[in-house]
């Protein structure tokens, strides 16, 4: 094969590309939607940054291996991308103006969380997303997501002693939270 | 003691995700930006025989730009027709490439073939094909 042959790219190779991420929005992304409003807690922003993750997925398949899971391998391009989102001036400005409402008086406010805080469940759903970023992904990942801490060490790149520890710490975190609101 | 986040799932479930998904609408959107960006790629790829027509058109004798863009059309390969400044691009790279080679002429550029471009023009006549060339590998290595 010559060298200009070698620079050919099948016309089907990107075809391909766009049914594999076809696939993957069927297979993966309200899991992904999920992942990602736990770490933003904000609809709209999880569905924009969702769009964003798959269409990075398109960008990087080339650089997929395939011995790695391709599960792992979308989470993992997730979990990235969020924390490059939280971490962002533009989030960090939104935050800002958020804090700011925070301290105007509001009624609708209370009256939303009342009716949340009915149930049980939405207790532990309020104090799941009332824990620091950190335990939050951990939490999902292993609970939700049922993910191993092997998985969930390549999707966060965290190492595995670290992601029992904080498993350990969000448990505890949980139970004083729920400790005072009884 | 118990987990605490046993319930984890369906607490999730019942309080936001219940009624949360990744609607067709986003699908879609994703789907219309990649085409997009496909469409893209398109503009920087040519047909392999388009390549060899450039290379064939100074194969014999050196020419500059405008002279490739006229023996193209003679050969009627309209690839850079109402978008002339893709040929530039392409010997370009070809250039980048040590296929081509060019030098100043009364304030011409003209283009010529080196031993690695003869090359290339004798092993790809061989070989007929409508296989697509991207200029993707090529922009790789020439920004290398």
């Amino acid at each position: 094969m010559n060298e200009l042959e070698q620079l050919s790219v099948e016309e089907t190779w990107i075809n391909d590309k766009e049914q594999i991420i076809d696939q993957l929005m069927q297979e993966y992304s309200d899991g992904i939607l999920y992942l990602v409003f736990t770490y933003v807690k904000n609809r709209t922003t999880a569905e924009d940054l969702t769009q964003e993750i798959f269409i990075k997925c398109y960008e990087k398949l080339d650089q997929f291996n395939q011995q790695a899971s391709i599960k792992t391998w979308v989470y993992r391009i997730a979990s990235n991308h969020c924390k490059d989102y939280l971490g962002s001036w533009h989030y960090r400005k939104i935050k800002l103006n958020e804090k700011m409402w925070d301290y105007l008086p509001s009624k609708s406010k209370q009256v939303e969380e009342e009716v949340i805080s009915k149930n049980q469940e939405n207790s532990l759903y309020r104090a799941i997303m009332a824990l620091p970023i950190k335990y939050r992904e951990v939490v999902f990942l292993h609970y939700y997501e049922e993910l191993s801490l092997a998985q969930i060490s390549k999707v966060t790149t965290i190492n595995i002693n670290t992601i029992k520890t904080r498993l350990k710490r969000a448990k505890e975190l949980l139970r004083d939270k729920m400790m005072k609101e009884v | 003691m118990s987990d605490p986040f046993v319930n984890l799932k369906s607490a999730m479930k019942e309080a936001i995700f219940k009624d949360f998904s990744f609607s067709d609408e986003r699908k879609d959107a994703v789907k219309e930006t990649i085409r997009g960006k496909h469409s893209q790629q398109q503009l920087h790829s040519w047909k392999e025989q388009t390549i060899l027509a450039v290379l064939e058109s100074i194969q014999h004798e050196p020419k500059n730009g405008y002279d490739i863009s006229t023996h193209l059309f003679h050969k009627k390969d309209f690839s850079f027709q109402n978008n002339e400044g893709q040929l530039y691009t392409l010997l370009h790279l070809l250039e980048n490439k040590e296929i081509v080679i060019s030098k100043w002429i009364e304030e011409k550029k003209y283009y010529f073939l080196t031993m690695k471009g003869i090359k290339y023009l004798a092993t790809s006549k061989q070989s007929s094909s409508k296989k697509q060339v991207s200029i993707k590998h090529l922009l790789e290595e020439a920004s290398l």
